[in-house]
């Protein structure tokens, strides 16, 4: 009864807002602004990346090779399928279609998981195949230094992406339960644009790690 | 009476402040978009293409980033200093990058003299 009350209602306005248009546009900005973080703290492993590879391109080409493209791309689509899984959900409450919501929420969260499961069967076939800088790295050839350099980078790169997507799991998981409970309605949803926002980024991030990790010097 | 008609003025303002809902049909398409291009990436990266193959690779990453911007983060309704935070963030990465490939890319080595 009380969450039935709450969410057909504005959500209450913070006394130094004047309106809940005006609070909820200071929302939005404010997280975009953490996303701009968020975008330097991946843009210095771009960085990194874009220079080593014009300095080693032959080396990274070849060890692009060595990265599974087919579970790459399996990933990608998890990740683009699951945004437009929470847009829909975030449309849904909107739109006052609780039970739908939640099972977008739902969706989204459970696809995220399947990605880290995935990136994990990724890592585990990496460290048979001796991989790993300064755990297990056995490489010889002309390109062993520049191979070494582009799995540290796909460690740093991948790993911190997964961190952000087990964050998102966990987020989008607990709002998917406040959804079905009724937290939230039509015009009390802040909270569900921002978390979709922040997944958003996570899918925009993999969307440039995607070309540059699993498909560079896979043609001849 | 007054206060009434003042309290609905400010309702209905509020209606119109909140963006209208993103029709179904919308989302679909741009999700179909977002896998065609995903399919067009790892089709064109099996070609030989020389440097049109990072070209390609850059561009569709791109095209995809903007569509989700675009559509999913709701950019194109959103005011315009939301807008300008957002682009932000790419801005100072596009310098960052920028910046350090200027300087990577003129490099000349100038050997020593006694060498």
């Amino acid at each position: 009864m009380n969450a039935e009350l709450l969410s057909s209602e504005a959500p209450a306005v913070e006394e130094q807002f004047d309106d809940p248009t005006q609070q909820r546009e200071a929302a939005t900005l404010g997280m975009w602004l953490f996303l701009a973080t968020e975008i330097l703290f991946f843009g210095v492993l771009f960085a990194s990346y874009t220079v080593c590879r014009v300095l080693y391109s032959e080396g990274f080409a070849e060890a692009s090779r060595r990265t599974d493209m087919l579970l790459g791309s399996i990933e990608t689509a998890v990740l683009l399928v699951s945004s437009s899984l929470i847009a829909l959900g975030v449309r849904a409450v909107r739109m006052n279609e609780r039970r739908l919501a939640a099972l977008l929420f739902a969706g989204t969260s459970a696809l995220g998981i399947s990605f880290l499961v995935m990136h994990g069967f990724e890592y585990h076939h990496e460290y048979e195949e001796h991989l790993i800088p300064g755990i297990d790295f056995a490489q010889s050839g002309a390109n062993a230094h520049a191979i070494e350099l582009f799995f540290c980078l796909y460690y740093f790169i991948t790993g911190f992406h997964s961190l952000h997507v087990f964050i998102g799991v966990v987020i989008i998981g607990v709002l998917a339960v406040r959804v079905a409970r009724g937290a939230f309605g039509p015009r009390h949803h802040t909270t569900l644009e921002l978390a979709a926002l922040y997944w958003h980024l996570v899918d925009i991030v993999w969307i440039f790690v995607y070309p540059a990790i699993y498909l560079i010097g896979r043609a001849g | 009476m007054s206060e009434q008609g003042s309290q609905s003025s400010a309702a209905t303002k509020e209606d119109k402040a909140e963006p209208p809902v993103t029709p179904l049909s919308h989302f679909l398409w741009i999700l179909a978009a977002l896998l065609a291009l995903l399919a067009l990436s790892a089709g064109t990266a099996l070609i030989k293409l020389g440097t049109w193959n990072t070209v390609l690779n850059l561009g569709i990453a791109l095209i995809k980033a903007l569509l989700v911007i675009a559509v999913f983060m709701h950019e194109t309704e959103a005011r315009k200093l939301t807008r300008l935070t957002s682009a932000l963030g790419f801005i100072w990465l596009a310098m960052l990058i920028g910046l350090a490939l200027f300087d990577f890319l003129t490099r000349t080595a100038v050997p020593s003299p006694w060498k």
